[in-house]
């Protein structure tokens, strides 16, 4: 643990973020207000628009054009949103570092990294091209880079992990005193990840810099913070230590955002959801921001917005009603953790995919994206397949869905040999499309953006059945089975939230009555307390129209929430398979061992 | 927010009163084409002997030319021609080439490649010349000049489409029609055409703009209509000699043809901001 002392270094007063346009400001950040010590480690949490990614731009004074702040971000003694651009400058870098979040855009792609740290180093001191090197390498050791080769590599030569290291020792280059890190690991692998945070808790610990975690994944948060700011719809909801926020919540909100993310040690019966999308900050002024998703929300919630106050030594909540219901949020953690039973893997059922030793290379790859892969899967199944990115999963997917022909091997989906999707009778074709469907991982590009939710459904209801009568209540059946209201199918999608979207897209896949629903990263472009809502409702197809899964993730306690049986891909090869519960409690293969390790480490302090 | 507020853009430059007055111009313009003969004040042909290269009058609003016509009258009457022929090449090239732009981008392979060449080919020959040979061999035609025109500007719809299609092609939502099993040929026109339409519309306005343009150069050059029919290229051409006794006869062909073919252009640009902030999505 850091030693944190004395006064704050860093305070963020009534921070307040509108973007001025003709019709009257947008809000995008209402009001927040946190404070970071020396050697502090602060996490802000929350969703896609909740403002946090504005709020860190705005210490930085990065506000894109056209976005102003007002309030106060006090260092120093001055306040850093009066300061000019060069009083800025001066002080980005030195004194305030930011690390981002995708390391293949922030490095400069025709720099070598060499010259991309040399650059960032304390200018000033005069040094020799012979001491500049050393001092870069210096750098990177830092980083955990101990190979100089990697000083004349460009950054795309650079794996996701290497470039975000590169990426830090640039931020840190300057020594400032304060690193603001916007979702640092969001962007790579599960095991990387850890590395990566590891790295940056390290150096903290090493410089006693303070550290602002900006990040929508409260596992992470909980696993380097010392307290963490929960931001919904633009405002600061909740505020205080990390292991008491993770113990108890104090506002529904975050309980929910906890609640809802799949436990990384345990099956529930069912996740806790949040009912909705997140607001903008707009549709939620002059009340509770959450009270029009919460279960508790009474008349005075909508009334006014709560303040943030004080309820407990170092506890700050905005929920006006949290004497009264402080006890019913403690029973439904205790409801909500209860382990479910593990699913006993069917045996019994027909076999409904067999793959056999599929190989698949790229023209032009070296490596064979499938190494001899292996699988099965019964009917009603749900089966897992685990890897992080670059092991074939999706690959795999591809294939089985006819978008990528092996190149080798030997498929078969209900009787039918499906390796050759172009070279089959149509007919047999048009029974496999009927037999497996896919849903894609990005809801925002899986619908046509030109056509409306109607039109798709259709095409997809007679894609399958030419002569399909009542088509529109076909269509509106299909919306109420993802839980959507048949008003959807007039609306095109970016009327949608990616929830509701990702609703629409596996409506569409169901359009055909499926066996098999492929789905590749299903939640992952999903906001946390969006994804219990729809791994719920994978659950809830299941058992009406006892359809098996092909569950494609990288996230375990994912796979441990909705599968039976898994199999663990790595580099092209499956590592490591069986029933889903015994696979993540005693995992045979290293890599396995590593996966499982490196996703219960970020779960635990 | 909507297209008309981003800073710089289309609609802030020249206004929604600029897109009402271009709009207002072609809609004369094919109104007249459309009409012709029947609301000139007089025939085309008509020779006022007794008042050549007279200025304007009650008359002739406009004068008359070097035979005594009415320029007003032929100004008229030759709309047609100068708006027809492009009209046909625009939507002729648009529907070839939207067709051959979605299968090559779409389809890829060999047929791609032999598509492409083709372009490359077209670009690098200069189309006014070519044009003006073939006619010069086979003889000049104003519907020949229409047809080499169409073939010509074809490659240009073909790559534009295609560049978008190539961008389309290897999203998930054309992914999910693929796995739903509808035809290649319903993605490709219903699928991804309407996510395509704002740079293939716009492109088939500036095709429409440009092809004016050239059709009114070469009748000026000769190789349209035939000497003496009412036609602004022509008109250019005959009142060249008499710029300083009447220059409304030259005038006023030219000022037609730039405006024409600039409301045209405007416009083009105005739906292409229009349509590609439809489906906009995030």
């Amino acid at each position: 643990m850091t030693t944190v002392g004395g006064e704050p270094i860093l305070e963020v007063e009534d921070l307040r973020i509108e973007q001025p346009r003709r019709e009257g400001a947008r809000t995008i950040v209402s009001s927040v207000a946190f404070s970071v010590r020396a050697g502090e480690t602060v996490g802000i949490v929350g969703e896609s628009g909740s403002g946090k990614s504005l709020t860190a731009r705005a210490i930085m004074g990065l506000l894109p054009r056209g976005v102003a702040a007002s309030g106060a971000i006090r260092h120093d003694g001055r306040n850093l949103l009066e300061l000019s651009e060069p009083q800025l400058r001066s002080l980005r870098g030195r004194r305030i570092g930011l690390i981002m979040q995708d390391p293949f855009t922030m490095l400069n792609p025709l720099q070598r990294c060499g010259q991309i740290l040399a650059e960032s180093l304390p200018s000033g001191r005069s040094m020799g091209r012979r001491e500049r090197r050393l001092e870069v390498a210096r750098r990177l050791a830092e980083v955990g880079i101990h190979d100089e080769t990697v000083l004349d590599r460009y950054p795309f030569q650079l794996s996701g992990g290497m470039s975000q290291r590169v990426g830090i020792a640039a931020a840190l280059a300057r020594d400032p005193e304060i690193l603001i890190a916007d979702e640092p690991s969001t962007a790579l692998d599960v095991a990387t990840q850890q590395e990566i945070l590891a790295v940056i808790k390290r150096l903290q610990d090493a410089r006693g810099m303070a550290l602002v975690l900006i990040t929508h994944d409260l596992r992470v948060a909980f696993s380097i913070c010392d307290r963490i700011n929960v931001l919904y719809a633009g405002s600061l909801i909740e505020a205080g230590e990390a292991a008491a926020l993770h113990s108890e919540p104090l506002h529904p909100y975050t309980q929910g955002l906890l609640l809802s993310e799949p436990p990384s040690d345990r099956r529930v019966q069912r996740l806790m959801t949040i009912p909705g999308a997140v607001p903008t900050a707009d549709q939620v002024t002059g009340s509770c921001a959450f009270a029009s998703r919460c279960q508790w929300a009474a008349e005075e919630c909508r009334r006014s917005a709560p303040p943030l106050v004080e309820v407990a030594p170092g506890r700050l909540s905005a929920c006006a009603r949290l004497p009264e219901i402080r006890s019913e949020m403690a029973d439904l953690r205790d409801v909500a953790l209860v382990e479910a039973e593990a699913p006993v893997p069917s045996a019994g059922a027909a076999l409904l995919v067999e793959v056999r030793d599929v190989r698949k290379v790229f023209r032009g790859a070296g490596v064979p994206a499938l190494d001899g892969v292996s699988i099965e899967l019964r009917a009603g199944e749900s089966v897992g397949i685990v890897g992080q990115s670059g092991s074939g999963k999706t690959t795999l997917a591809r294939i089985l869905v006819g978008l990528e022909r092996a190149s080798a091997g030997s498929i078969t989906i209900d009787g039918v040999p499906a390796d050759d999707w172009p070279a089959l009778r149509p007919a047999d074709r048009r029974r496999l499309r009927g037999v497996v469907q896919m849903v894609f991982q990005d809801p925002y590009s899986s619908l046509n953006p030109m056509r409306t939710i109607g039109w798709t459904l259709r095409q997809a209801i007679t894609a399958h059945d030419r002569a399909a009568r009542n088509v529109d209540a076909q269509l509106a059946d299909l919306l109420r089975s993802v839980g959507l209201s048949p008003d959807y199918a007039r609306h095109r999608p970016q009327l949608l939230s990616g929830g509701e979207r990702q609703r629409v897209a596996i409506a569409r896949a169901l359009a055909v009555r499926p066996r098999l629903l492929i789905c590749d990263e299903p939640v992952s472009a999903l906001d946390v307390s969006v994804q219990a809502q729809i791994l719920n409702l994978f659950d809830e197809l299941r058992a009406e129209r006892q359809i098996a899964y092909l569950f494609i993730t990288h996230d375990l306690a994912v796979v441990r929430q909705v599968t039976d049986r898994v199999y663990v891909m790595h580099r092209g090869r499956v590592v490591e398979s069986g029933a889903t519960s015994a696979v993540l409690r005693d995992p045979h293969a290293e890599y396995t061992r590593t996966l499982v390790a490196a996703s219960s480490t970020t779960a635990d302090r | 927010m909507s297209a008309a507020q981003r800073p710089g853009s289309f609609g802030r430059r020249i206004g929604m009163l600029g897109i009402v007055v271009c709009g207002a111009i072609v809609a004369v313009v094919a109104a007249v084409a459309i009409l012709g003969s029947a609301v000139a004040p007089h025939s085309a042909g008509a020779q006022d002997v007794g008042n050549i290269l007279a200025g304007p009058s009650g008359a002739h609003w406009l004068g008359t030319d070097s035979l005594g016509r009415d320029v007003a009258s032929r100004l008229i009457v030759g709309a047609r021609s100068a708006f027809v022929g492009p009209l046909l090449i625009a939507i002729g090239s648009m529907l070839i080439g939207n067709a051959l732009g979605l299968l090559a981008g779409y389809r890829g392979g060999r047929l791609d490649a032999i598509l492409m060449r083709w372009v490359d080919l077209m670009w690098s020959v200069p189309a006014l010349l070519v044009i003006i040979v073939v006619l010069g061999v086979l003889g000049t035609s104003y519907w020949a000049a229409v047809g080499l025109l169409t073939i010509l500007t074809v490659p240009f719809d073909a790559r534009v489409v295609r560049g978008a299609t190539l961008e389309q092609a290897p999203r998930p939502y054309v992914q999910a029609a693929r796995t739903l099993g509808i035809s290649d040929t319903r993605i490709m026109f219903f699928h991804i055409w309407p996510n395509v339409a704002a740079v293939a519309i716009a492109n088939t306005f500036l095709v429409f703009a440009a092809s004016l343009t050239a059709m009114a150069g070469l009748s000026f050059l000769g190789f349209g209509l035939a000497p003496g029919s009412p036609d602004w290229g022509l008109m250019l051409a005959e009142g060249f000699q008499d710029l300083f006794q009447n220059p409304l006869a030259i005038l006023a062909p030219g000022v037609a043809i730039v405006l024409a073919a600039t409301s045209i252009n405007l416009i083009g640009d105005w739906l292409y901001e229009r349509l590609s902030s439809r489906g906009a999505s995030r």
